[in-house]
């Protein structure tokens, strides 16, 4: 298992990482940490002639808030958005999913922009991102353009960014429910890849009730599935088991996920079920907490 | 004075204490050196193999002109070119039933699974190596595979090896005389199949092999990452007809084993083969897909046992029918023998079974050859009896250990030859039980229970494994299992050098168990000398006297038997230099830590390193009349017929309904090897193998698809367990010391799976049982235990 | 295709080294193979068992994961410099003691990730040591008695604080 040849460029500004990709086009890969690029290059599933490591690029990483909609560079390492107090207050989402990223040898070296534009089926941020409806910044020689979570996520390992383009960076909008937030998953093992994964963000009024959620869920598709019947339902409903069950049920209903080796369409369907009660319980029993 | 063959009880000083281990000085500072770390001598040439992606193929054409264009490609050969320079792998056996296959250590003709090799590219490095593999283009027509157990057992299956006419490769039936009639006696008849996944040792270190010649072409030097270096130095010689006395095979360290690597594979063939070939070095590195592609696998059984038991749940008559997928070839030197013939075996366990008949069958597929994985096929068959244990306790309202109690050989019972001519000569059958219940509080965690078996939203129950071990074969045991390719002895060389320092070479090859450790701990005590002049050298065919190696737990007994032998007829010849000196009688000397002192006189002694300068002429003293100048033996010690440790694990687990995750909540294990050299050791040895159990039952399995592909051949998606998903465990020692081979020892390498495996999913079925549900599966992979969840309560999805 | 090499400058254990690599050279090839570090070990290649762990700029990474070339100008500490530091002696020490280790395959690379993770965690939990190290996988040990040495290594780190 070793990667085939390639030509390698380092370039230190983002004019000339575009530079490149104009070049070079599909014939080139970005290497942002490499935590799921070079296993791909490692196995030769992937054999790009040109690597264009971001690695040199300061002005990509980068953390910053504005009016508490969080902005993060695309080479961000996960450990350092993990540890910002910035994250934490802004996103605090975010915060919570990245543990979830492989180890800590991982997220010190991969990226926020490189595990989202990777775009994994089984990756954590891509259903944080859906969930808060979180805007991708794409750059390319000359243009820029802004493009919806919702719309980002294509398939596996497949994104909208087009030829020649380079994921700059992505805005987490503060949204309301953005404090009362919880991810959850389960695996074959503890810790490793999940079957499913559940980020959740609730609003919770005054009174205790739910008065907005925002529930996205991973590994039930090719791209995280945002699960609308499931939040409407948890708003509308009244509060108790019964209006989680429901919700439950109604997110089951919503995926049509695949078999696998690892883990029957039904299990997925009972997991996403059993996530969504999880994640809401988890969120009210803090509330009623603190 | 007669050398004594079994060591006096007051002799074990060091045996016995958890003493930190010696291999850690380099192991834990980066200064070990497994295969890949042997320094590259110049001019090495790197092999890659080119991997059948087909599972069944006629080979219609290979082309190598893009591969041998790349610079740095030096040569590209085929299977043909292979079959001029070596035999292809095979061993005859000794077993009526075994239908013997060949593997050309590079295929021809056909390929018979995913992984086997076609081709090897010989290049200057590695990275060119593997460009060149994939330049390799290979034109195949593909033929219709057998995959699964059952299906490739079918009359109409695809046939693996034509020639054969069938894909049974081996087959056997037993049955103790009035079994039928025994059944007729029967108050009920219990029945159960129990179905295996496929899995496989997976140690952390994959193989590789470094070959080289001497500058006359003569003298052959290899590294290979092995738990059998004696056995590859034959087999080598044998297939590619070298001078065997030629062949010098070196283990470094090993990154683990677990019985994948007690076996001899092509590319062990394939190194010295090119090595002689182009009179240079050649080495090669396995990356892990080629790991789990082309490894020995393991476990793919089928077991269908019918228990005859009378009104107390006492087993009057048993039957088992195995079936056990053995892959695409024989391995060598095991054959298609291992699994199916020791499941049917082993079955039997700690208990009283008089009446017993087996059929078992080793059925050939396009899969990757099966093996050994620690445990060989006692996990599986522990599961077997300790499923039917569990049954027969449902059936007649009993409780499960109760049933046990009443079906396990009694202490006096003992020595004890089961139907199928096991010696159990001493053990703690029914004291490990009463004292592994009362570790884990049995008897409390039972009471607590509810009928449904829910507590706090969680199904919980609890698991029972009683086994016996096979261990320490000697030439009666492998003979008996056919096996002509393994002598059956071990050799161990201890000499006293003239400094005084000890240093023993012992026919073992390390794979972790702290043979650097262990082995010294045993020749210190039976040389009396202190632990810290005891050096130990293993794996080295070059410096260790002959012997069979590592595998199915054969170090303490084989190993330790014959340091022991040596160890007492070089104290001996100690005593008596050390007697003619002071002028006493050698029988009133007792040496002890490092000093020959005589009985009664207190002022008279002399050290080991003053009798060393006589018995090596370094003083004016000559050696006593009759005696031979220096101070060193060889023993090869053949320890007969496999020495039966036993052990009882039980666990408690808590199933979640609502996801289907199983958690060990509490674990503990009583375990009998005779006697302990290092407890420290042997509880890693019950630890490591508990964990690999726990992977075996929760997470485990090596998935082909209906065309023979493996969908899971790396470690992101062949699930290891880690850190969070192991238990805590309490382990407890009881030493039944036998008197089979010298140091009482018993083997222990393997058990921690075989109790391992039952034990867990005995609790997981204990937990289900109260919704009715039926647990005769492993593994139990969240997703599965939904659905057995489900179907017991009728419900589907969420 | 290329084979140009390009210039590779690690200072490793606290010495310089430049080498002329290939660009595909993995960094752990590259420690192994260039400057005869083999302490630092390969079980998959892939980013998972861990047995790769360096010290990449004082961070843990896989040197599996990463081309010599790409982290040039970085400072490399491998289990040969773990050794060479006093400080961090109790942690190897209480793998000794432990027991913690068996055929050692994997244990450059746990110790690797607990310097680290007792730098950052300085007095942890179990439950927190099986999760710092539930990313290296061990296939001998069973993980009990590395989750002791953790344990005792964090007890006798000088000033307790890494
Ligand atoms: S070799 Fe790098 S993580 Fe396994
Ligand atoms: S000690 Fe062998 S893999 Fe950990």
């Amino acid at each position: 298992m070793k990667p085939a040849p390639f030509e390698y460029v380092s370039p230190e500004s983002e004019e000339e990482v575009l530079d490149l990709l104009h070049q070079h086009g599909d014939d080139a890969r970005l290497l942002a940490g490499g935590q799921s690029l070079v296993p791909m290059l490692n196995l030769r599933i992937v054999q790009p002639e040109v690597i264009i490591d971001l690695g040199r690029c300061p002005s990509l990483a980068f953390i910053s808030a504005e009016n508490g909609t969080l902005v993060c560079g695309a080479m961000t390492r996960q450990m350092t958005a993990e540890r910002s107090p910035a994250v934490r207050e802004n996103c605090p989402l975010l915060a919570k999913a990245l543990p979830y990223l492989g180890g800590t040898a991982h997220r010190n070296r991969g990226t926020v922009g490189g595990t989202l534009a990777h775009a994994d089926r089984l990756a954590e941020l891509p259903a944080v991102a859906l969930a808060l409806d979180a805007e991708f910044i794409a750059r390319k020689s000359g243009s820029e353009r802004m493009i919806a979570a919702a719309d980002f996520f294509l398939t596996d390992l497949t994104t909208a960014l087009e030829e020649g383009e380079m994921l700059h960076s992505i805005r987490l909008p503060r949204a309301d429910g953005n404090h009362h937030t919880a991810f959850v998953e389960v695996g074959n093992r503890r810790h490793g890849f999940a079957i499913v994964g559940l980020a959740a963000a609730l609003e919770i009024a005054a009174d205790g009730t739910v008065a907005g959620a925002r529930l996205a869920a991973m590994g039930v598709g090719a791209a995280p599935v945002r699960l609308h019947e499931a939040e409407q339902i948890l708003v509308d409903g009244p509060a108790g088991d019964d209006t989680l069950r429901a919700a439950g049920e109604a997110a089951a209903q919503a995926i049509d996920p695949d078999d696998d080796i690892h883990a029957s369409a039904v299990y997925r369907r009972r997991l996403t079920s059993t996530l969504v009660r999880r994640a809401v319980q988890e969120i009210l029993g803090n509330e009623a907490g603190s | 004075m007669a050398v004594q063959d079994i060591p006096s009880e007051d002799s074990w000083k060091n045996v016995g204490r958890s003493i930190p281990r010696r291999e850690d000085a380099w192991l834990l500072t980066g200064k070990g050196c497994y295969v890949d770390d042997v320094p590259e001598p110049p001019n090495t040439l790197h092999l890659g193999f080119v991997l059948s992606p087909e599972a069944h193929a006629r080979i219609v054409s290979i082309d190598t002109a893009e591969a041998l264009a790349l610079p740095g490609v030096v040569d590209v050969l085929t299977g043909d070119d292979i079959a001029e320079l070596a035999q292809p792998i095979h061993t005859s056996f000794l077993l009526e039933g075994h239908r013997d296959t060949f593997r050309d250590a590079i295929a021809r003709e056909k390929a018979r699974f995913v992984g086997e090799a076609v081709a090897v590219v010989v290049a200057e490095n590695p990275y060119v190596a593997e460009d060149g593999v994939e330049r390799v283009f290979v034109s195949y027509e593909t033929l219709p595979p057998a995959i699964d157990l059952e299906s490739a057992a079918r009359d109409d299956a695809p046939l693996v090896h034509e020639e054969l006419g069938t894909n049974i490769v081996l087959e056997s039936t037993f049955a103790t005389d009035g079994l039928d009639e025994a059944f007729a006696g029967a108050t009920q008849v219990i029945k159960e199949t129990f179905r295996t996944g496929r899995i496989a040792g997976v140690p952390m270190e994959p193989r590789g092999c470094l070959a080289t010649i001497d500058r006359a072409g003569e003298e052959l030097t290899m590294w290979t990452a092995t738990q059998i270096p004696n056995l590859v130095k034959t087999a080598v010689a044998n297939l590619l007809d070298h001078p065997e006395s030629s062949i010098r095979v070196i283990t470094p360290d090993v990154g683990g084993g677990f019985g994948t690597k007690a076996h001899f594979y092509p590319e062990e063939l394939v190194c010295p083969a090119l090595a002689l070939k182009y009179g240079r070095p050649v080495k090669w590195i396995q990356d892990r897909r080629e790991e789990i592609l082309t490894n020995i696998h393991a476990r793919e059984h089928i077991y269908t046992v019918e228990a005859g038991i009378d009104a107390d749940g006492v087993i009057v008559a048993m039957r088992c029918n195995m079936m056990a997928n053995a892959g695409a070839y024989s391995s060598y030197p095991f054959g298609a023998t291992l699994e199916a013939v020791g499941g049917v075996r082993f079955v039997l366990g700690p208990y009283h079974i008089r009446n017993y008949g087996f059929e078992t069958r080793a059925v050939a597929s396009h899969t990757c050859p099966a093996g050994a994985y620690r445990g060989t096929a006692q996990p599986t068959a522990m599961l077997a009896i300790e499923g039917m244990m569990d049954r027969i306790g449902r059936a007649i309202g009993v409780d499960p250990a109760e049933v046990r109690r009443r079906n396990l050989i009694k202490p006096d019972q003992l020595p004890y030859t089961t139907v199928v001519g096991m010696h159990y000569r001493t053990g703690s059958y029914s004291e490990s039980l009463e004292r592994a219940l009362e570790m884990i509080d049995y008897s409390r965690l039972r009471s607590d229970q509810t009928a449904d078996r829910l507590v706090d939203g969680k199904y919980r129950g609890i698991g029972i494994c009683c086994y016996t071990e096979n261990s320490g074969m000697g030439v009666a045991a492998v003979r008996a299992r056919g096996w002509s390719a393994i002598p059956g002895f071990d050799g161990a060389l201890v000499r006293v050098a003239s400094d005084g320092k000890v240093k023993a070479f012992i026919s073992h090859a390390a794979c972790g168990q702290g043979y650097y450790t262990s082995f010294a701990q045993i020749v210190a005590d039976q040389l009396g000398v202190h632990f810290e002049d005891v050096s130990i050298v293993v794996g080295d065919t070059g410096l260790t006297p002959e012997g069979s190696n590592t595998f199915a737990s054969r170090g303490t007994v084989t190993g330790g038997g014959a340091a022991v032998r040596a160890c007492l007829v070089v104290a001996d010849k100690m005593k008596r230099i050390a007697a003619d000196v002071m002028e006493v009688s050698a029988d009133d000397i007792r040496i002890e830590d490092g000093v020959a002192m005589v009985q009664g006189v207190p002022d008279m002694s002399m050290t080991v390193r003053e009798i060393a300068e006589v018995a090596y002429s370094k003083t004016p003293h000559a050696m006593p009349e009759g005696q031979d100048y220096g101070l060193e033996a060889t023993d090869h010690y053949d320890a007969g017929m496999p020495t039966i440790s036993n052990a009882v694990h039980v666990a408690a687990v808590a199933v979640d309904p609502d996801d289907g995750t199983v958690e060990v909540e509490r674990y503990v294990v009583v375990h009998d090897c005779g006697r302990v050299i290092n407890p420290m050791i042997v509880d890693g040895q019950v630890h490591g193998g508990a964990v690999q159990a726990l992977g075996e039952v929760l997470m485990e399995e090596l998935v082909y698809d209906e065309a023979g592909q493996l969908q899971n051949a790396t470690l992101l998606e062949y699930l290891l367990p880690t850190a969070m998903d192991a238990p805590m465990m309490d382990v407890e020692h009881i030493q039944s010391i036998t008197d089979e081979n010298p140091g009482g020892f018993k083997g222990l390498g393997e058990g921690g799976v075989i109790g391992g495996v039952p034990a867990l999913t005995n609790a997981i079925a204990d937990a289900l049982s109260g919704i009715g549900a039926n647990v005769n599966v492993n593994p139990l992979r969240p997703s599965r235990i939904a659905d057995i969840i489900d179907a017991a309560l009728g419900t589907n999805s969420a | 295709m290329s084979f140009s090499k390009v210039e590779v400058r690690l200072t490793v254990n606290g010495t310089e080294y430049v080498r002329s690599v290939e660009p595909r050279y993995l960094l752990a090839d590259f420690l192994r193979h260039e400057l005869g570090l083999t302490g630092t070990h390969i079980g998959c290649e892939q980013g998972v068992c861990g047995a790769c762990t360096v010290l990449l700029d004082g961070r843990t990474a896989r040197s599996c994961l990463h081309f010599a070339v790409q982290v040039s100008g970085s400072e490399v500490t491998t289990i040969e410099g773990v050794s060479a530091d006093e400080s961090l002696k109790p942690i190897q020490d209480a793998f000794h003691h432990n027991h913690a280790l068996q055929c050692g395959y994997c244990t450059p690379g746990f110790v690797m990730t607990t310097v680290e993770f007792l730098k950052d965690n300085p007095a942890p939990d179990e439950a927190a040591i099986r999760r710092g190290l539930t990313n290296n996988v061990c296939r001998c040990t069973g993980y009990v008695n590395i989750i002791k040495a953790v344990a005792e290594a964090a007890d006798n780190m000088p000033g307790g604080e890494g």
